[in-house]
């Protein structure tokens, strides 16, 4: 009886929802309760659900007194922009050019960009160390944001080409008929009217790389072009039992995706949330 | 995620497109530097990958080139190892843990997130944070958490009386594969439940209207019209997953490290490790090369899957 009342209950819903929503999201809350505490505080039994009295030591002596996660967040920085700047200059062409331009071979070479989205970033990682050891690519910017683009360019395609066809076509036929080359058209009017997929595809793109692992252990050798993910895990044992600070350098990473989410979840979750229901 | 919004866009009715005039070389121009980047940075090194794990490399090879060519050596060295079969086994359970609980997770939302209520929207978004937080970020958060002596978790099951002093789940190795599975599911659940939640809202009311007067309850209902309805879309949501988890590195190596005593050293982590700590490349190419394979059968399954729905 309670069962069906609860598929019906209007009225326990929401409260149900924000209990769910609450206790879901619970680590990230943990994470920032802990990165505002004192160091003895962390070690309380049972621990203090809030800082009392809240204190930016953590972040102070972790993230801005430590040369390491500075410079690691700096690099992650570097390779974010570089990933994001490179995919959209390859990928936004590939996709207009898949969705709207007369070629052979569309459906191959989509099931190859969606193909390339199930690899394991493992498998490109141990090969990439290899040949980019032999071209002086291994410990270089260039290196980790190639590696990272070779990802993030198919996931871009596969994000972007659906906003190009919904571009009506008898908009792209009228520039052509004014005089447009097709770049011209692709530039001029197929672009602007998918701003939102731009944003979309450069958001995924950066928030991807951001949060890279794999190709930063695999390639960045050495100290200096760590990403910050990299300086985390090599610095875990180092931390220790120093939680507050662990935490404190976390939540700094997880800022910058938090923001733009946010800002822009519009995008992000409308995006996907309209894909999986226009079937 | 973009899997799916190509799968449903694709689906666009060709009579949209504008007609295309005459074949136009110029035109794959937009499209080259993509293709050339993914046979460079893509195609390239997995067809170099393969070639390695029959060849003898170790690091002298990586610097100074010249591997020697062993034909199955590598292979059989590797099927002959119970490290390479517990890695293999570990990887699977990882991976089959991880699909049941977040489609089971990712149900529970969907069901819960499918009718309209107040500040329904924002929730569900931010469910979505769990998904997109930096792995590096949500694994040493679980770290934290299930640690054993200050972590929220024991302390939690310390005030109800369930356990007594410290446990430490990721320093055994039952608890720890289980911790890692958790971890992995909960940022995958709330990616499910987006795509479970579009799967929901294609259920004819109709069919719970004419279920309600011939008596089925709850249960009955979602056992004989939500499931069967419900079917391709979890198909899909369970093939995805099992792809995503089955290639999942970073949080495991960043919760154990692919301990205790190699108790979550899956396939990934087994082939980094043979790479990069014991340089065994070649080794290493036979773990990857074979771990290509799981993500190329089932990507299969799901193409088969997507071309059926699109005709259906």
């Amino acid at each position: 009886m309670t069962a069906t009342r609860w598929m019906r209950g209007e009225n326990v819903r929401p409260v149900v929802g924000v209990v769910v929503t609450a206790v879901y999201l619970l680590p990230v809350y943990w994470m920032l309760n802990t990165s505002f505490k004192a160091q003895a505080d962390i070690f309380e039994r049972p621990p203090t659900l809030v800082p009392v009295p809240p204190t930016l030591a953590a972040y102070q002596a972790a993230v801005f007194d430590d040369p390491d996660i500075a410079r690691g967040l700096a690099n992650t920085a570097i390779i974010a922009t570089g990933t994001t700047v490179l995919t959209l200059v390859v990928a936004v062409p590939a996709a207009f050019a898949l969705a709207r331009l007369r070629l052979r071979f569309v459906t191959p070479a989509l099931l190859l960009f969606l193909a390339v989205q199930m690899i394991p970033a493992v498998n490109l990682a141990l090969p990439m160390f290899v040949l980019f050891g032999r071209v002086g690519l291994v410990n270089t910017y260039a290196g980790l944001i190639i590696a990272n683009c070779s990802l993030s360019i198919p996931l871009a395609i596969t994000i972007m080409r659906p906003y190009f066809l919904s571009v009506p076509g008898e908009v792209l036929e009228a520039a052509r008929v004014d005089g447009c080359t097709t770049f011209g058209a692709f530039l001029r009017v197929a672009l602007p009217v998918s701003t939102p997929g731009v944003i979309t595809m450069a958001v995924v793109s950066f928030l991807g790389a951001w949060g890279e692992f794999v190709f930063g252990l695999a390639l960045a050798t050495g100290d200096e072009l760590q990403p910050v993910s990299v300086v985390i895990a090599k610095l875990t044992n180092a931390f220790g039992t120093r939680w507050n600070e662990l935490m404190a350098v976390s939540a700094v990473v997880a800022v910058p995706v938090i923001v733009l989410f946010v800002l822009l979840q519009r995008y992000i979750v409308a995006g996907l949330t309209d894909g999986a229901t226009k079937s | 995620m973009t899997a799916v919004l190509e799968r449903t866009r694709t689906s666009t009715p060709a009579g949209r497109r504008p007609r295309r005039r005459g074949g136009n070389g110029g035109n794959y121009l937009f499209l080259l530097p993509a293709i050339l980047f993914v046979a460079v940075t893509v195609v390239y090194p997995l067809v170099y990958n393969v070639v390695q794990s029959f060849q003898d490399v170790g690091l002298k090879e990586v610097i100074n080139g010249g591997a020697e060519w062993v034909g199955l050596a590598n292979y059989a060295d590797q099927f002959g190892r119970g490290e390479f079969w517990q890695a293999l086994w570990l990887s699977l359970a990882y991976t089959v843990g991880t699909v049941v609980l977040t489609y089971v997770g990712g149900l529970g939302l969907a069901m819960l997130f499918l009718h309209r209520f107040a500040g329904r929207n924002v929730m569900r978004a931010l469910l979505m944070l769990a998904w997109i937080l930096p792995t590096v970020v949500g694994a040493n958060v679980w770290r934290w958490l299930l640690d054993g002596s200050y972590g929220l978790l024991n302390a939690a099951l310390r005030g109800l009386g369930l356990i007594d002093g410290d446990v430490f789940w990721l320093g055994q190795p039952g608890p720890a594969l289980v911790s890692v599975v958790v971890a992995t599911a909960w940022s995958f659940a709330p990616f499910a439940m987006i795509l479970l939640v579009a799967g929901l809202q294609s259920v004819p009311g109709m069919l719970y209207e004419a279920a309600r007067i011939d008596g089925a309850n709850a249960w009955q209902q979602f056992r004989h019209i939500t499931l069967p309805v419900l079917r391709p879309v979890s198909i899909t949501v369970m093939l995805l997953i099992f792809i995503f988890a089955f290639k999942t590195f970073d949080t495991i190596y960043l919760m154990t490290g692919g301990g205790p005593g190699g108790a979550t050293l899956t396939l990934p982590l087994y082939a980094f490790q043979e790479a990069f700590e014991f340089r065994r490349y070649d080794t290493a190419a036979v773990a990857t090369t074979l771990m290509l394979l799981v993500p190329l059968v089932l990507s299969t399954f799901y193409f088969r899957s997507l071309r059926r729905e699109e005709t259906a």
